[in-house]
């Protein structure tokens, strides 16, 4: 992170230099403030007070009259004053340009970075914690800019200036009055440590309160459909009340910190009256240079102290923030194209599997095994099989969304892993189970493998894609915006527009994983006709439950447990009995059916 | 599904900041009613404690001016003493202030969002069809946290910076009134200044905040839809567009800082000026002799220094009551939006004597029902049928017809606009909701799972079941090895809405949750849609018996999964086209037969 400081060290620099005339100019103000007291003092009382300390020599002569002695004064104050507004103003916007240059340049780092990495590190992180790092952490490192390094250098100055410049006044009457500084740094710090992880726990149980609501909401019809309100209240109010009580605990901890850190200055200020006023009637300090000024001056040396909290808890917050961004940074990129890849303009699209086996982790159980097939150029390959088979992942191995751990997987005879990664993406086309669509404009949407794509590429594709049509019903057409994930449009709707966006790139290799599955099953239809469309001279890998497509398909493979349990054609597999069998007959209709509907001749039972 | 379509209530304008309303003020302080001992202690401290700052403020002054400057030690430990016994009981007088108001914002604010949660609970789904989740949560987040501020930063920081002005204004005249009057012009410049630049201020801060939440939105598209990113290749050109948000953002922060830059430095010189005029005049007093002929130079002096300890005490607060009352503006649009959610009457589902019925028999019948979600577009007209208990009825017809709509009134989420629908006989709206639904089992084609595990999912059907019963309704639903199969069984945590796990293991949770309520009426609207076809082969077996002793309503794509219903009612437009057993349909070949002739040709080999 200092590393990161040390690439604007001349913008901070001249920051540091700032800060240093704002701090000696406020601390002058207050001196010559002081001076004109004495002057006045000194003219109402000639005979009991030393006559006023001119610093620098710079003493008026003696004959001036005493009034223009305090104009002259008031006007420099009041210049100075003016100069110190302009510099503050400039130094302020300076550090706001220093401060956000590094955050914009971090912030795209971390983005860009982050969108390299690996499916595995998505599936590890939890999608709200990503965001989180890229947003609220970079925030940190903010945290640390501003709040820890400029806060710092300015607390220090600061704190130097006013130590110099009470040393001056009266170095005994500065160390009995800054006696409780100790003191009020160990309290900060010390409540400081108790305090931030009770808000961070409060922080948390409201959010636990706030996801109770947003799944009541959510939930509405479980909750009403099993008249589950009165359960629902009580643990809403339970969460409320935790948080209530913790907030409790914190503000009685607030309410006793607050008052006793502001009330130690207060002490000084006692110890300033009686050591001081002690010292004034010995004649060792003059009243307003000597006294005021030094009360002011305390009271200036004791906000400082007072920020040191301030500090103390940017720096804790913004290690931890700092420290995850850059674990973000550090992150090995785990799937990239080697060193000598192969490139591959136009694959022709034969996909082997050679004893495949995949697992997420070591600890659990592998979710493919020793998968082996092969895929012709142009064929279809449908999958099969129950929820968790593996049939996602068996997919998501070919575009080298992950590694296997055993086997390779070969296009057109050459491991994936050989070839340059973008070349081996472009040349796949890809539809998942929920379609994820940006809130572009359609048109952008199906170009987004492609943005420099043309009007009639894009219109070619939607055509293939069967939505076409829909498209031009849109408001705007093909430049209508879609709302975030595409809410705006059926599941049918997102789908079609998702297939469009796999086919734009004339891809030879289509994965299919199940895009009819979160869709309602009447507009299902849509789809099929849009699949089939696509899938035309491609190597297709598609995850079916719908027989039309399996009967389409050369090859069927049926997975359980993340083996091959049954593989062949729809009609091998038919006869076979088997899990194939079981679930074909549940689509297949009725001989009963067929014949009521005069479609097929009775054979083995009824009369016409 | 047929859903009305959105109406404009959820998406007008929120306002941020409403003027002060006598009647929301009063409501609100009724909520301390509750916390009234809190509330008067709170009240009594604060006025004590609005006194005690400029008290100890001018003491201090007082012993500098006094009898430190006429070198009187004697009198100045004596003032010293008194200084210090000041200051303690300001000190401890603050605590309870501090603790108390805290407190008290709290407790009402706890209040508030236990009466919110509690009347949504109440609201009928019109109210949920209307309304954003957003909109609902701002109402327990911001909404409640502005009337926090309201109640213990307004109410006690404007005391307390008022009583501290008015007693040091108090001071400085008694001390000298022509110099007050100086230091009084000055006021109202400052709560301009102080007025304009918060105001541009707060404009500025809240375009930074919408220019961060366009970066935090564009991000967590980039995370949600990084498989799509990653397999169409598309990170340099997110990365441009990214990077163009957050210099937007970034501009927005430099263009706050420009206005910070010059509002705090501006207030710092305002001070400046002050003290340099203050010394001027002051001196001029002093060595002129003063206005008033006989003043005492040595007074004037004494009181130039007081004046110096105090003026920071009556510019203070300027500034301070000027953000106080921006807040309890912003309090006001919070209280009102608040309120205005109490306010909403939720509709009333059962009749005042409505009855228990602890056991149905499971007849369910629709006499002449007609259903509007809008009162413009009619979604059912005249329906009529029965459901003998134990009888399947099935409901078939495309899309908008209004399928779920007819299983929506059977759940009694809506009562029907005209017509009857009858229990047992009883009129639906005469039954007392809880007891009916809770003899009811519902699976729906989109599922919503609540944070926790699968067992908790489950009971949800029934609180009381322990983990036999649950794994024994997972048993009878053939799916119990599919559930264990899970990362750690019935343990498994399955993520905000259901998200680690795939859409068919939540659908078959619903239907575990359904069973294990052990219904007399149970409702399947796409229930098996998202399960795939080995997993549904196993349920569709295990249903046929499980369905057998009760009334159930089936809506379905797949038709041969209504087959052997004892009714099937073909649905167009809101009205009942054609009904009958499925053979007797296909003989009358109409709009059944035809759909069904559609089926077979996309399934069929």
């Amino acid at each position: 992170m200092l590393k990161l400081a040390w690439q604007f060290k001349t913008a901070a620099v001249v920051l540091i230099v700032m800060q240093a005339t704002l701090v000696a100019m406020a601390l002058s103000g207050l001196g010559l403030t002081g001076l004109g007291i004495d002057v006045i003092r000194h003219h109402v009382q000639p005979d009991s007070t030393s006559p006023p300390h001119w610093p620098f020599g710079l003493a008026p002569p003696s004959d001036w009259p005493v009034l223009s002695m305090v104009a002259v004064l008031s006007g420099v104050v009041f210049v100075i004053a003016t100069l110190r507004f302009g510099l503050d103003r400039a130094a302020t916007i300076w550090k706001a340009k220093l401060v956000q240059s590094i955050i914009v340049h971090l912030r795209a780092q971390v983005y860009d970075k982050m969108q390299r990495l690996s499916f595995r590190f998505f599936d590890a992180n939890e999608s709200g914690s990503i965001i989180n790092r890229v947003t609220t952490d970079v925030q940190s490192v903010r945290l640390f800019v501003d709040g820890v390094l400029v806060e710092g250098c300015m607390m220090a100055l600061s704190l130097t200036f006013c130590l110099a410049l009470m040393f001056k006044i009266h170095p005994w009457l500065t160390f009995w009055c800054l006696l409780t500084t100790p003191l009020l740094c160990m309290l900060t710090i010390v409540f400081s440590r108790i305090v931030r992880p009770a808000y961070q726990r409060s922080r948390q149980l409201f959010d636990t309160a706030v996801l109770v609501l947003s799944e009541n909401v959510q939930g509405v019809h479980v909750v009403k459909g099993f008249g589950r309100q009165a359960d629902q209240i009580r643990r809403f109010s339970q969460a409320n009340y935790a948080y209530s009580q913790q907030q409790k605990w914190i503000f009685w901890r607030l309410a006793m910190f607050v008052p006793v850190i502001n009330f130690l200055p207060q002490i000084n200020i006692i110890v300033l009256l009686i050591y001081g006023g002690w010292l004034m009637i010995q004649g060792e300090i003059s009243f307003g240079t000597g006294l005021v000024v030094f009360a002011g001056v305390l009271e200036q040396f004791s906000m400082q102290v007072g920020s040191i909290a301030n500090i103390t808890n940017s720096v804790q917050r913004s290690i931890t923030g700092a420290q995850r961004v850059f674990e973000i940074l550090d992150e090995p990129l785990e799937i990239c194209s080697p060193p000598h890849a192969v490139a591959m303009p136009h694959a022709r699209g034969r996909v082997r599997f050679e004893s495949v086996s995949f697992e997420y982790n070591q600890q659990e159980s592998p979710i493919l095994s020793d998968i082996n097939f092969e895929a012709e150029p142009g064929s279809t390959v449908a999958l099969l099989g129950t929820t968790g088979a593996g049939k996602t992942t068996l997919l998501s191995l070919i575009p080298r969304f992950y590694d296997p751990q055993k086997g390779s997987i070969l296009i057109d005879d050459q491991d994936v892993r050989n070839y340059n990664l973008d070349d081996l993406r472009h040349n796949i086309g890809v539809v998942f189970q929920e379609s994820f669509l940006f809130s572009h404009t359609v048109a952008q949407n199906i170009a987004f493998g492609h943005p420099a794509a043309s009007r009639e590429q894009i219109e070619s594709a939607a055509k293939i894609a069967a939505a076409h049509e829909f498209i031009c019903k849109l408001p705007n057409g093909y430049d209508t915006p879609l709302s975030e994930s595409g809410g705006n449009l059926s599941g049918g709707q997102r789908q079609r527009l998702a297939i469009a966006r796999a086919i734009l790139l004339e891809p030879p290799i289509l994965l299919l994983d199940d895009p009819t599955a979160s869709i309602d099953p009447e507009t299902e239809e849509e789809i099929l006709q849009a699949m089939t469309q696509a899938m035309d001279g491609r190597t297709t890998l598609i995850v079916a439950h719908r027989l039309s497509t399996l009967r389409r398909a050369k090859q069927v493979i049926v997975l359980e447990s993340g083996r091959i349990v049954q593989h062949g054609t729809h009609d091998q597999l038919l006869q076979s009995q088997g899990h194939y069998q079981r679930a074909a007959s549940l689509q297949i209709a009725d001989d009963e059916s067929k014949r009521l509907l005069g479609i097929l001749r009775p054979v083995t039972k009824g009369s016409p | 599904m047929t859903r009305s379509t959105p109406t404009n209530t959820g998406e007008e304008h929120e306002h941020r900041q409403r003027p002060l309303q006598i009647s929301l003020i009063k409501r609100l302080f009724g909520f301390t009613k509750l916390h009234a001992r809190k509330r008067n202690w709170l009240l009594l401290i604060t006025a004590t404690h609005a006194c005690q700052v400029p008290a100890l403020s001018w003491a201090i002054a007082a012993t500098i001016a006094g009898p430190i400057n006429n070198k009187q030690l004697d009198e100045i430990i004596l003032s010293a003493a008194g200084v210090t016994i000041l200051a303690i009981i300001t000190y401890v007088s603050w605590h309870f202030r501090m603790r108390l108001g805290l407190e008290l914002g709290e407790a009402v604010v706890h209040d508030l969002r236990g009466h919110i949660f509690a009347h949504l609970q109440r609201m009928s789904m019109h109210f949920y069809d209307k309304t954003k989740l957003g909109r609902i949560i701002s109402r327990i987040t911001s909404d409640c946290e502005a009337l926090r501020m309201g109640v213990q930063e307004v109410l006690v920081i404007s005391l307390v910076q008022t009583g501290r002005m008015l007693i040091a204004a108090a001071i400085m005249l008694w001390y000298d009134w022509i110099l007050f009057m100086v230091v009084l012009t000055m006021a109202p410049g400052l709560w301009l200044i102080s007025q304009f630049f918060r105001g541009r201020l707060s404009h500025t801060w809240r375009n930074v905040q919408e220019s961060f939440s366009r970066v935090t939105a564009a991000l967590a598209e980039s995370v949600n839809g990084i498989r799509v990113t990653q397999g169409f290749v598309r990170q340099d050109r997110n990365a441009e567009q990214f990077r163009d948000l957050v210099q937007n953002h970034s501009d927005h922060h430099l263009h706050a800082a420009q206005l910070t830059g010059v509002f705090l430095p501006l207030l710092e010189w305002n001070s400046q000026f002050f003290i340099s005029i203050l010394l001027l005049l002051g001196g001029y007093q002093v060595l002129a002799g003063g206005m008033l002929a006989n003043a005492d130079p040595n007074a004037q002096f004494e009181s130039l220094v007081v004046f110096f300890f105090m003026v920071n005490l009556f510019f203070g607060p300027i500034t301070v009551i000027g953000k106080q009352y921006n807040m309890a503006l912003t309090a006001m649009a919070g209280a009102e939006r608040v309120f205005a959610l109490l306010d909403t009457k939720p509709q009333q589902l059962d009749r005042p004597d409505a009855i228990l019925i602890p056991t149905i028999r499971g007849q369910v019948e629709f006499a002449n029902a007609c259903f509007a979600y809008e009162p413009e577009t009619q979604v059912l007209t005249d329906i009529n049928f029965v459901a003998k208990p134990g009888q399947t009825i099935a409901m078939v017809g495309p899309t908008g017809s209004g399928k779920s709509t007819i299983i929506k009134l059977i759940s009694k989420f809506y009562l029907p606009t005209s017509g009857q629908i009858l229990i047992d006989g009883n009129d639906l709206h005469q039954i007392r909701s809880p007891s009916y639904v809770r003899q009811l089992g519902i699976v729906l084609q989109q599922n919503f799972l609540f944070t926790g595990t699968v067992y908790d999912n489950i009971r949800v059907g029934k609180i009381s079941a322990t983990d036999d019963e649950v794994r024994d309704a997972a048993r009878r639903l053939d799916c119990l090895d599919l559930i264990q199969s899970l990362p750690a069984g019935f343990n498994t945590e399955v993520g905000e809405a259901g998200g680690n796990l795939s859409l068919g293991q939540r659908q078959l949770i619903c239907f575990c949750r359904a069973m294990l309520a052990d219904p007399r009426i149970l409702i399947l609207d796409e229930a098996t849609s998202s399960v795939d076809t080995m997993t549904e082969a196993r349920i569709q077996r295990a249903l046929a018996v499980l369905l057998s002793d009760r009334t159930s309503f089936v809506v379905a794509h797949r038709m041969s999964t209504i087959r052997h219903a004892n009714e099937v009612l073909v649905l167009n437009e809101g009205k009942i086209v054609e009904r009958g057993t499925h053979s007797h349909l296909l003989t009358a070949d109409g709009l059944y037969a035809n759909l069904y002739r559609q089926f077979i040709q996309t399934t069929d080999m």
